[in-house]
């Protein structure tokens, strides 16, 4: 059984590798990522950078580094090159008793303003610790912006695996292949699960890639696959739904679209619904994929809360998937 | 290794049956032909006994397992050939039946062999996607052989073949008959039944009209035939008609004594002749 169902996964790779659209469906969540990386630069960074001399007082240079992003330069001149780069460098020089600020002009507000408060704190001599003020946080360690782009592309990979399901299970019916397989020793559980692998894994394999590529290689992992697992599930369901109902790529693709607006939907409830409405989503199990991605991403995720979103997903995905089982069945044979 | 009693089908699920109330049996090593025109309901017919379409009524078994029970595991005995060739466009002709033999429990044939037993040799690394009509379909031949099949079903196996590549086709199941093969076989081709068949059914409108071998259906049906050709108000008529009967008779001693023979020739009836004799049309 095993080797059956690794042989239809193994062909169904092979097939994939050479279907136009296929491989567009594999690549489309990577070269998004490259998009959210180049377009979206400065999400990921909190920090300033500083450009100071070699020369500088290794007191000073210490001090800046526990505050910002630190790049050490020979003399004055190679100091001022490094601040005319296109990127927000705000460069410090010892000048007589104190310091100079060189700036470019373009800088944003906020990185000036940050990097003279610094040194005029280092010159008066302060540290965190010297605060009368309580730290209070909520834990969020990486920007939201970013979070939310690659939180909607996980998503939409999830999706990109009912699309493969939903295109080899068309071309297999276009082939009429399904028969030469049906008297077979292989089972449609067999079928189903081999199918189910192929979308499965590599719509997994592009969540890694693109959240190595976006730069969340310190996320929990195992969060990550379990999510990935249980809301790639429905995903397949209406994969293979919508691939026995469509006669056609075009129709079968236009057909997988659909789950779009539920998927959009619930993201858009869950960024911008206050507390109070947000009850109003629970039905969507895209919804508690998203919440548990939210909180893996964003490096706030426990497990009670994780469990309970795939939980939610599982019970939701289970109703989803009684309603359509007759449907495949019937499909299949 | 086939039982059919009183097996019915309808695509509908209504009054309007494909396949009505028959009967068959096919014995061990036998080759049993259905012959009908199209749309009697041939390919129904097998793509029951195949598992492909649920059995709705009758009783069914084949290889020994009751068709009312799933069996996955009787395919390993089965090879099936289809009547529209179904092959995965984006693999090779090669990787196609290395997938295919995978599947099976059994021990299996070597692809490159087949390939070449149905005249493909050269294509193996060639997509089944840029292959013709003909060579898909014998592509399809060729894999229903794959797990050395015990019992081997070939729905049209020469339809829409040139006559060479039919003959080709024609060899191998012959080869395959007297390894001992049973086959069941549907075509609307008489030739390919009076050649391939130990029995023969005709089978019309969903039902069976008779079963029997080629060889009694033509001592019993096929009484001596006689082709006229004559001149009669200067054109050719042509008659065909039988020694044995009265009517016919008669009729020839006056073509013969009234007009100018042309030609005149005896022979047996085809089975397409006694088909239209027995069921009262034609197998197109
Ligand atoms: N999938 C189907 N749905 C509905 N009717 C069908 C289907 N397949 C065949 N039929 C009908 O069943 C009858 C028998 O068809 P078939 O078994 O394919 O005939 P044959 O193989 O002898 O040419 C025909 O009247 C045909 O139109
Ligand atoms: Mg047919």
């Amino acid at each position: 059984m095993l080797k059956k169902i690794l042989r239809i996964f193994i062909r169904d790779i092979k097939s994939t590798k050479r279907e136009q659209i296929a491989l567009y469906i594999v690549f489309a969540p990577i070269l998004l990522a490259v998009a959210i990386t180049l377009f979206a630069p400065g999400l990921n960074d909190t920090t300033v950078n500083l450009a100071l001399l070699k020369s500088d007082e290794p007191a000073h240079i210490e001090y800046m580094q526990q505050f910002a992003k630190v790049e050490l330069y020979d003399d004055l001149e190679a100091l001022e090159t490094r601040v005319n780069k296109r990127d927000d460098v705000v460069a410090i020089a010892p000048k007589g008793d104190g310091y100079e600020i060189v700036l470019q002009g373009n800088e944003n507000e906020i990185v000036q303003t940050y990097s003279t408060m610094l040194n005029s704190l280092y010159e008066i001599g302060a540290t965190p610790e010297d605060t009368s003020a309580t730290i209070m946080s909520f834990g969020k360690t990486v920007p939201p912006l970013k979070t939310m782009l690659v939180n909607m592309l996980v998503s939409l990979t999830v999706m990109l695996a009912g699309m493969l399901i939903a295109l080899s299970i068309v071309t297999e019916k276009a082939e009429n292949t399904i028969n030469a397989l049906n008297v077979t020793p292989l089972s449609q559980t067999g079928f189903v699960i081999g199918k189910s692998m192929t979308g499965g894994l590599v719509s997994l394999v592009s969540i890694v890639i693109a959240l190595f590529i976006t730069g969340y290689s310190g996320v929990n992992w195992l969060m990550v696959i379990l999510v990935g697992v249980t809301s790639m599930l429905l995903s397949l369901i209406i994969g293979f739904v919508q691939g026995l109902a469509s006669s056609d790529v075009i129709e079968a693709a236009t057909n997988v679209k659909m789950i779009f607006l539920p998927i959009a939907g619930s993201i858009v409830g869950y960024e911008l619904l206050s507390d109070k409405w947000q009850w109003t989503m629970y039905w969507s199990p895209f919804y508690w994929a998203y919440k548990a991605n939210d909180m893996i991403l964003s490096k706030t995720a426990d497990w009670p809360t994780v469990l309970l979103c795939t939980g939610m997903v599982l019970v939701l995905t289970l109703a989803v998937f009684f309603i359509a089982r007759p449907k495949i069945r019937k499909g299949l044979s | 290794m086939i039982s059919v009693k009183n097996l019915s089908h309808s695509y509908n699920k209504d009054e309007t049956k494909a396949v009505n109330n028959i009967s068959f049996e096919v014995q061990k090593g036998e080759t049993f032909g259905f012959l009908g025109p199209s749309g009697a309901g041939k390919s129904t017919t097998q793509n029951i006994l195949t598992g492909l379409l649920k059995l709705q009524q009758g009783e069914v078994t084949v290889g020994g397992f009751d068709l009312k029970k799933v069996h996955n595991e009787r395919f390993n005995k089965i090879g099936v050939s289809f009547e529209q060739s179904n092959v995965y466009g984006k693999l090779t002709a090669k990787e196609n039946l290395k997938f295919y033999a995978k599947l099976f429990d059994v021990e299996t044939r070597d692809p490159d062999e087949l390939i070449a037993l149905v005249g493909l040799q050269g294509k193996e690394k060639v997509r089944a996607g840029e292959f013709s009509k003909g060579m898909k379909h014998r592509l399809t031949f060729a894999r229903s052989m794959l797990n050395n099949p015990e019992l081997w079903f070939l729905d049209e196996p020469t339809t829409g073949l040139d006559p060479a590549i039919a003959a080709t086709i024609k060899d191998i199941i012959r080869e395959q008959q007297k390894k001992g093969t049973t086959s069941f076989l549907t075509t609307h081709n008489m030739f390919i039944a009076d050649e391939l068949c130990d029995r023969v059914a005709f089978i019309i409108d969903g039902e069976i009209k008779l079963i029997d071998t080629p060889k009694n259906l033509k001592l019993e049906y096929g009484k001596k035939l006689i082709d006229i050709e004559y001149v009669k108000d200067d054109k050719i008529v042509k008659e065909t008609l039988k020694t044995v009967d009265e009517h016919d008779k008669k009729r020839i001693s006056e073509i013969v004594n009234a007009y100018d023979i042309r030609t005149m020739h005896s022979k047996e009836a085809t089975l397409e002749e006694i088909f239209i004799e027995v069921t009262g049309r034609g197998l197109v």
